[in-house]
């Protein structure tokens, strides 16, 4: 049971991220405050990095660094074009998959 | 990059720490984006230290780092995928042992680039037997038919028409070989 957890929350997160990144753009710790706020999903915040820049190299994503008055700037993500078709054919396919789940219970 | 401030000894001991084992487990990435994800890194860390009120310096800080995750295992992903693709750039052995290794996990396909890449010392078994069993080893006709190439126990009557050129042979096929695999295995990743 708890493999199978640990998979399905794997497979789901990309899934999690860009749903987030519709509504505004992030810097990583905001978007893991984002993801924990939103979802029940325990992660070791740092997997949270890889995903993102496997994101960015698939150009779902897009990223800029932002200066802070700390002097530690702040590196923000946003949905790229390709990101938002992407996500909508995720929708799709994520409500099309739920129901034939729901009848299968 | 701009470490962050910490007033206390052992906090800031904890954080050099910290970035040094992120450094050292991205090692094998372009200067550039290690530099990219250790900032990143570090932008976590003061954000996350940013959050708590209290100045539990310390306390605070291993906090972050115990969520943020060990680096070896979180950073994991990042290092696989780079690594792939320096290999098939580089043509280098190293990078591509590294690379298969790191990958064996993620899918049967770098299992069967991993025994393709192990087929390559049969081409060394076979230099290797060229020179302990000169005369065994070679490319081997009767009357102008073919026999048996490698090492073979009878050679009764056999010619053996590649003689010194053998060793020779066998290394330039090695060779290509190798190309050919690490050309088939940066198509496969392009996909």
């Amino acid at each position: 049971m708890h493999k199978w957890t640990a998979q399905v929350k794997k497979g789901v997160l990309s899934f999690i991220v860009l749903n987030i990144l519709q509504e505004n753009e992030y810097y990583g710790y905001e978007l893991i405050e984002e993801v924990k706020k939103n979802t029940d999903i325990e992660i070791a915040e740092g997997t949270l990095y890889p995903l993102l820049n496997r994101l960015k190299k698939e150009e779902l994503v897009s990223s800029k660094w932002v200066e802070q008055e700390s002097g530690i700037p702040r590196k923000y993500y946003s949905l790229s074009e390709k990101g938002k078709i992407n996500l909508q054919e995720m929708k799709e396919y994520w409500v099309n998959m739920s129901s034939s789940i729901q009848k299968l219970l | 990059m701009k470490n962050i401030e910490l007033t206390s000894t052992t906090a800031q001991r904890i954080y050099k720490d910290y970035l040094k084992r992120v450094e050292k487990c991205l090692t094998i990435l372009s200067k550039v984006d290690r530099q990219e994800m250790l900032m990143e890194i570090n932008s976590h860390i003061f954000e996350g230290m940013q959050r708590f009120s209290d100045n539990n310096e310390t306390d605070n800080l291993l906090t972050v780092l115990e969520k943020l995750g060990t680096p070896k295992e979180f950073l994991k992903p990042v290092i696989a995928d780079k690594k792939i693709a320096q290999a098939v750039r580089t043509f280098n052995p190293k990078d591509v042992l590294q690379a298969l290794l790191l990958n064996f996990k993620n899918g049967i396909i770098y299992s069967v680039f991993a025994l393709l890449y192990l087929l390559l010392f049969v081409f060394v078994f076979f230099i290797a037997a060229k020179i302990i069993f000169p005369a065994k080893t070679g490319l081997f006709y009767l009357d102008d038919k073919f026999q048996a190439f490698g090492f073979i126990q009878n050679i009764d009557g056999m010619n053996d028409v590649l003689r010194f050129w053998f060793i020779p042979f066998v290394t330039l096929s090695a060779i290509i070989f190798y190309l050919l695999i690490t050309l088939l295995l940066r198509f496969t990743k392009k996909k």
